[in-house]
């Protein structure tokens, strides 16, 4: 599903964001990649949704190779993968459900697609009943359960969650764990990045460790050991 | 596709109606230009009219002598009509010259008098010849000299105004070239002002381009509201500046009419007989302007 050979991204003037890393993720995974702040976790995310591009190496999504991807196919990447950040990027004069539709309108979906997917997607996060709340009438955790639900609406392979619990108290972060476990069993491979030492150590899969660009540990069920 | 590009255009509606001020003051300078560039079509227009007016007034008088009859003079009408460069002759009698003079001196008591003592008509009959073109004067009045005339023509006046014609042109091709530069001028002020406008949008609009980004927009997608955008202050400002024409050009007619002495001058007859390739042209030339700003901005302030 997702391979990556040799990849490094260096930032100008000589930044090491990523070193030499190889990497496997298989269908239906759900693997946390683990690690301390600015050790490159996010730099690994951006390079999977094609925000980056590597300086070296390559990266290989469901047959794809995306490490020299041309930008008018970047669109077509990320329709493939579900994307969802810390910082929610809700759009606050839109209710949940105009939020969750806008990732349909903007790819040309026609209105009885967005109204058939939309509340299909609502109702997996929960959220039917608070369909036309607006982002500031809702607790964080449903607003990254919206978010969720947006990255759902093109049913896609794999979903990226960057830091998804950052801003949620525990009872919401177990929220969201769950509902990426339950996307997970549907079949969508998640990768979660995280430096949440009790999320990596109750979810008890497969756990990647980055130190300074590198990988240091890559473990089956593993545990968060920085 | 028909979905996408009415959810372009509603974006691009949203966005005008978001930045509205932003927007009128885009509108505003764009219609600044185009009023700059009607001066200049108005400005064309009348200048063709003042040409025309005196060169309708320039023509040849051929006084014959009193002694010469009629039947001689249409002779010479004839002979005149036949040349290629003369478009017209009219024949004025004796008579009629002798109730012209009386008419146009009637105030003057000493003239009048004086006539009174010549017992007989001291004119002759008079041909005004008027030429196809300027230049052809010179044609007809080396044929008026040729032998055949000489007894019977007493006078030739030739009423050139080629100075007054090349003054007018001389007037009107500085005053085009000024009001080309006034446009310049408001063009480029307009370039800067969309380029801005399209900034501040990209700004404004920042958030949800991010999202559209990250969800997959496509790049048309996310390009496409500006260019629409654009298309609409053209739009907007061509409609606006000829509302605003036709009653400034309605009220502005008479006192042209006036001041150029003729009922030709009929600009808003002009505009009429060419709304659309007038109206149309200036819409071209600012959505162009606006498409081409819209361009440069996107491509240095979005990155998609």
């Amino acid at each position: 599903m997702i391979r990556l050979k040799n990849v490094t991204k260096i930032y100008p003037p000589d930044v090491v964001g990523l070193q030499n890393v190889n990497l496997h993720i298989r269908p239906g995974e759900f693997v946390s990649v683990v690690g301390q702040s600015g050790t490159g976790k996010t730099t690994l995310a951006k390079l999977l949704i094609a925000e980056e591009r590597p300086t070296k190496g390559q990266i290989v999504i469901g047959g794809w190779d995306i490490s020299s991807i041309k930008s008018s196919e970047v669109p077509l990447l990320r329709r493939q993968i579900g994307v969802v950040f810390q910082d929610f990027k809700l759009l606050p004069k839109k209710t949940v459900y105009e939020n969750v539709a806008f990732a349909l309108q903007v790819c040309g979906a026609s209105h009885r697609k967005i109204g058939h997917i939309v509340p299909q997607a609502l109702r997996i996060v929960g959220l039917s009943g608070k369909a036309d709340r607006y982002p500031w009438q809702i607790s964080g955790g449903e607003k990254q359960r919206t978010v969720i639900a947006r990255s759902l609406v093109h049913r896609p392979k794999i979903i990226v969650a960057d830091e998804p619990t950052g801003n949620l108290d525990s009872i919401n972060t177990r929220e969201i764990i769950d509902l990426l476990k339950k996307i997970n069993e549907f079949g969508t491979t998640v990768v979660l990045v995280t430096h949440n030492r009790e999320v990596v150590n109750e979810l008890r899969r497969r756990v990647i460790t980055i130190d300074r660009g590198l990988i240091v540990s890559d473990q089956e069920e593993g545990k968060y050991v920085l | 596709m028909i979905v996408s590009v009415s959810r372009i255009v509603r974006f691009a509606l949203q966005d005008f109606f978001r930045n509205f001020w932003l927007s009128v003051a885009t509108v505003s300078v764009l219609m600044l230009t185009l009023v700059s560039v009607n001066l200049l079509v108005v400005m064309n227009v009348l200048g063709k009219v003042a040409l025309s007016t005196v060169e309708s007034r320039v023509d040849v008088s051929v006084h014959f002598g009193p002694e010469v009859e009629e039947s001689r003079i249409q002779t010479v009408k004839v002979a005149l009509l036949s040349l290629p460069e003369v478009r017209d002759v009219e024949y004025v009698s004796a008579s009629r010259a002798l109730e012209q003079f009386s008419e146009t001196h009637s105030e003057d008591h000493d003239i009048i008098e004086a006539l009174g003592e010549v017992e007989s008509n001291p004119f002759g009959g008079t041909l005004i010849v008027k030429a196809r073109n300027l230049e052809d004067y010179p044609k007809i009045l080396s044929a008026l000299d040729e032998p055949v005339y000489a007894n019977l023509i007493e006078e030739k006046n030739f009423d050139d105004r080629r100075v007054m014609i090349e003054r007018l042109e001389a007037i009107a091709y500085r005053v085009e070239v000024f009001v080309l530069a006034i446009s310049a001028i408001f063009g480029l002020i307009t370039l800067l002002i969309v380029l801005n406008t399209i900034r501040v949008s990209i700004y404004t609009h920042r958030e949800e381009i991010g999202i559209m980004r990250l969800v997959g927009a496509s790049d048309g997608f996310i390009r496409g509201p500006f260019y629409v955008e654009a298309v609409f202050w053209g739009l907007l400002a061509v409609i606006l500046t000829a509302a605003l024409l036709y009653p400034a050009l309605a009220v502005s007619q008479p006192f042209l009419r006036a001041f150029f002495g003729t009922e030709a001058v009929d600009v808003i007859g002009f505009y009429n007989a060419n709304f659309l390739q007038v109206f149309g042209l200036q819409f071209l030339l600012v959505t162009l302007m606006s498409l081409l700003t819209t361009k440069l901005a996107t491509a240095k302030y979005l990155k998609v």
